[in-house]
């Protein structure tokens, strides 16, 4: 790490990299990539990456190449400084990498031999998947909901505790 | 657990239809599934690589279903709704996956336009990651990787049920495992205390007798014969002649005879018990932590073990609890069971069925609140957790906490999580009321219901008439019928935690190590201390390699210096070689004998290693230089606590080499406990010494004086020594670079430095950052 960077100082590496609508534009393509032009330089295939995935989700993005080094051209310092054929592009890409149903509706959780089963519909249709029981890493906390990661490390959100009925809630206090 | 599985195995249908539309020309090398498409839904995909090109299965619909535990379990396809598409390979270029947070996108250049096969979940990201490696040497012409092909695949779902293997490493299903054989296999532990588990059962026998008698001696004989003066009951009537202020005599000595005689049996029977527990508790212990002993390192590093410890010994007690004070209370509860039941049916059978058909109702009563109840306990317990953790980060942190100044909010955090733990326990002890209060209503009404059709048959309301002495009587077996209605309710759960506790240790008592000794063990007859690596490919886990393809060849008395940047793979290559671990792929020679084919003890007695996490025993400061050979000679051990520069801060020990350290001990320094271990790496006398980060915690002028002590140790080895602080790699007489877990660079200091390369960029940096260190000081 440090001796790729031997020949900047301190300043360079430090310092961030602002991305805005003047210095770079996003174009999809034909396969529905996201291709990048920094400058007026053609950067190729990019990756755009939330640095608070959680916390806050359309601000401060950092774009990537998406060759092996994942080398950074700079940060957006919010999405909406965008046109909104860009935000387009850039929210599709970002829904993939950062894909997680949404919960609306729980059918089933069972406790068993620790592992949690959970039957649930969400926004893509009935799922079913199992979390490991007691294991601090697989509930998130987030805003008003959670996030709850299954055995393979998958993802699924449940926005608003609030809005559940209490059977469900009650169904899910524990194993949360 | 792994299952050797052929990945180009796909479902016979699809396989036929590809035939019929010709798209299978080639060999088929891989099959593989994928669940997404690029837009972020949910669609099936089959991907079959062959020799010539990759045809790819899409279902024409969105599937409304996602099963994540059971990929390609079982499941029915539609093929004829697919719509398939062949690549020609000469189409195709640079395969890749992006990954993403949640799964990932195959990517492949098709006619030059980067096209999404696939998209994919985590469920699917192994087989894809193979499939693309397979198809890029297809597409570069490389040889296959042959062992992507029919490589080992982790299975960790149970075939049967779909339910995850609680431990994926050992395939069983606690859901599909037949309970009984655990249970005979558990007996097999209680066979040696068979007297005593037999003394058991006999006195758990004999008190459930005494205990079916006393409603007859506390109410027939009591209220209606001696203090009621009838001579016409059975018993009474066989005695002699007595006046009835004798009889009373006789019947309140008979009755504290029978009240001493069971606490006599209930003494005798403890006494059993202590033995028996205790002992089955100890054996299987040692049986556990002797298992433990032979695994491999992997084991312990696997994150679900973490845990396991704790678990074990509440397993432990968990499975004598049931042998111990369920299985021998079974015979018991059973014959009172029955003996209330035929004495109260044979007292009066209307009374008798008015007092059992409310029994199913309490039971089921209980039977439906009981989990509930052990719901809000889990609660509250999780609450409590927290809470203790919370608090012992907060106290752990205490010098962080001032010095930020965040006492306040530290408090309102362990305020907030003291409440969540009020709110549970609240909710517990509300609903322990309501249970207990609708357990106690049914039983009262139950009690309620009998007293009054039984005063009903003693005012001769209904016939025939009863005495109040039979009333008492026959209440006492109602009450006596509680007891075995309770237990059986409660072994039926023990049962189950019992045998799934049961099944825990036996995991880890079969469980295999992955790094055993061959039969043959070889014994090289005069250790030279030669390093041979060829070929060695190592990861710790699938698809993860840490080290790819090394070759080294490390002379006898050599010195070879390793250097890269952390997590290059440097400390795995010294696990290697001192065998915590064996390679997937290549061979580690030490003097020409593979160290898979040699002894273990060879290769410990062998190999030592000094890193910088040092590890000191409970013990004397002696025992833990002469840790590997106890009955070493003292002066032996003061002689190699000299070489490693720590006898003189032992001398000053109040108790010297009698110092207790470790656990409870002694507190030691970062240095001193590196010295020690020093001292017992230079005790062992090994021919090969890995050196892994050993002054890397320490203050510079400890460093000296262990650097002193490692130059003294060192002469005479072969070293690999791995060090962050280049200046210390100096003299060695080989350096190697490690980046990504290949050998970028090999030579000596001056070689690298006119290289230009890593090394060099390495050692101007470290170069510039002691001149700033300088400046500081």
């Amino acid at each position: 790490m440090m001796n790729d960077k031997l020949d900047l100082n301190v300043e360079q590496i430090t310092s961030i990299i602002r991305l805005t609508p003047e210095n770079i534009s996003f174009e999809a393509t034909p396969g529905g990539f996201i291709k990048a032009k920094f400058e007026g330089q053609d950067k190729g295939l990019v990756n755009i990456i939330r640095t608070f995935p959680l916390s806050d989700a359309d601000r401060l993005l950092s774009v990537r190449l998406a060759d092996g080094k994942q080398e950074e051209i700079g940060i957006i310092d919010a999405i909406s400084d965008f046109d909104d054929a860009t935000v387009q592009l850039l929210q599709k890409h970002l829904k993939l990498r950062y894909f997680r149903p949404k919960i609306q509706k729980i059918i089933s959780v069972k406790e068993q031999f620790g592992y949690t089963y959970w039957t649930v519909e969400t926004d893509m249709g009935l799922v079913k998947f199992a979390s490991s029981s007691g294991s601090a890493g697989s509930v998130i906390r987030h805003k008003k909901g959670v996030i709850i990661k299954d055995s393979n490390n998958n993802r699924y959100e449940l926005e608003d505790l609030s809005v559940l009925s209490a059977k469900e809630l009650k169904k899910i206090d524990l194993y949360l | 657990m792994v299952e050797r599985v052929a990945l180009s195995k796909m479902p016979k249908k699809l396989s036929a239809l590809l035939n019929e539309k010709g798209l299978i020309s080639g060999e088929v090398l891989l099959y593989a599934e994928a669940d997404m498409d690029y837009n972020c839904r949910f669609v099936h995909h089959v991907l079959i690589l062959l020799s010539d090109g990759l045809v790819v299965g899409r279902d024409s619909k969105v599937t409304d279903e996602l099963l994540d535990n059971k990929p390609n379990c079982n499941r029915e396809y539609k093929w004829q709704d697919y719509s398939f598409e062949f690549f020609d390979l000469g189409r195709l270029s640079h395969p890749v996956i992006d990954e993403m947070v949640v799964g990932g996108v195959v990517r492949v250049t098709v006619d030059g336009i980067d096209e999404p096969i696939c998209a994919f979940t985590n469920a699917y990201k192994n087989i894809l990651k193979r499939l693309v490696e397979v198809l890029e040497s297809l597409c570069l012409k490389k040889p296959l990787p042959t062992d992507r092909l029919f490589r080992e695949t982790k299975v960790d779902v149970c075939p049967y049920c779909g339910k995850r293997f609680a431990n994926p490493e050992r395939r069983i299903c606690r859901m599909c495992s037949d309970k009984r054989k655990i249970f005979f296999r558990l007996g097999s532990y209680f066979l040696p205390y068979k007297f005593q588990m037999l003394i058991m059962c006999l006195m758990s026998i004999l008190t459930a007798v005494m205990s079916s008698v006393w409603p007859y001696l506390n109410g027939t004989l009591l209220y209606d014969g001696v203090l009621g003066q009838n001579r016409d009951i059975s018993v009474l009537s066989k005695l002699p002649e007595w006046d009835f202020a004798v009889l009373l005599l006789v019947l309140a000595l008979t009755m504290a005879s029978c009240k001493l005689l069971q606490q006599l049996l209930g003494i005798i029977q403890g006494r059993a018990v202590a033995r028996v527990v205790s002992n089955v508790v100890c054996t299987i212990k040692k049986k556990v932590f002797g298992s433990i002993q032979s695994l491999s390192v992997s084991f312990f590093t696997d994150k679900r073990t973490g845990g396991l410890m704790t678990r074990v010994l509440a397993d432990a007690s968990s499975v004598s609890d049931l042998f111990i004070d369920s299985i021998p209370q079974v015979l018991p509860n059973l014959f009172t069971f029955v003996f209330s039941f035929a004495v109260m049916f044979s007292l009066n059978w209307v009374l008798a069925s008015t007092a059992v058909i409310a029994m199913p109702i309490a039971a089921l009563i209980s039977f439906k609140l009981q989990p509930i109840l052990s719901h809000f306990n889990s609660m509250m317990h999780q609450a409590t957790r927290d809470y203790h953790a919370k608090m012992n980060d907060n106290l752990n942190g205490a010098r962080v906490v001032r010095a930020f100044g965040t006492e306040d909010r530290e408090a309102e955090r362990l305020a907030s999580e003291n409440d969540r733990v009020y709110d549970t326990q609240y909710s517990a002890a509300k609903f322990d009321v309501k249970f207990s209060l609708v357990s106690e209503i049914a039983k009262v009404m139950t009690a309620l219901l009998t007293w009054g059709v039984g005063v009903c048959f003693v005012l001769a309301v209904f016939e025939p008439r009863m005495n109040y002495g039979e009333l008492v009587t026959f209440t006492g077996y109602v009450s006596m019928l509680n007891g075995p209605a309770n237990f059986f309710t409660a072994v039926l759960r023990k049962w189950s935690a019992s045998m799934t506790a049961a099944q825990r240790i036996f995991e880890i008592i079969d469980a295999k190590p992955d790094v055993v000794e061959t039969h043959t063990p070889k014994r090289p007859e005069a250790f030279r201390g030669e390093i041979k690596i060829e070929g060695l490919t190592f990861g710790y886990e699938e698809n993860r390699e840490v080290l790819r393809d090394i070759n080294l060849t490390v002379n006898a008395g050599e010195t070879l210096g390793i250097v890269g940047r952390s997590g290059a793979g440097k400390s795995t290559l010294a696990n290697l070689i001192t065998r915590l671990y064996d390679p997937q792929n290549g061979h580690i020679y030490l003097d020409g004998i593979d160290v898979r084919d040699m002894a273990f003890d060879e290769v410990r007695r062998s190999v030592a290693m000094v890193s910088q996490e040092t590890y000191i025993f409970k013990g004397t400061v002696f025992d833990n230089i002469a840790y590997s050979n106890p009955d070493v000679d003292r002066k032996a051990v003061i002689e190699a606590a000299k070489a490693a520069n720590a006898h003189d801060f032992i001398c000053k020990l109040n108790d010297g080499y009698d110092t207790m350290v470790g656990t409870g001990g002694q507190g030691l320094s970062g240095g001193e406990r590196q010295r020690i271990s020093i001292a017992r790496a230079i005790l062992a006398d090994p021919k090969i010494l890995i050196l892994d980060e050993a002054t890397a915690a320490v203050d510079t002028e400890t460093e000296k004086s262990i650097q002193e002590a490692l130059e003294r140790l060192s002469k005479g080895r072969t070293v690999l020594s791995i060090a962050h602080r280049i200046s210390t790699l100096r003299n060695a007489d080989k350096l190697i670079v490690i980046d990504k877990g290949r050998i970028v660079e090999y030579g000596t200091h001056d070689e690298l430095m006119a290289l230009d390369g890593t090394y060099c960029k390495l050692v101007k940096i470290q170069n510039e950052a002691l001149k700033f260190r300088a400046i500081g000081e």
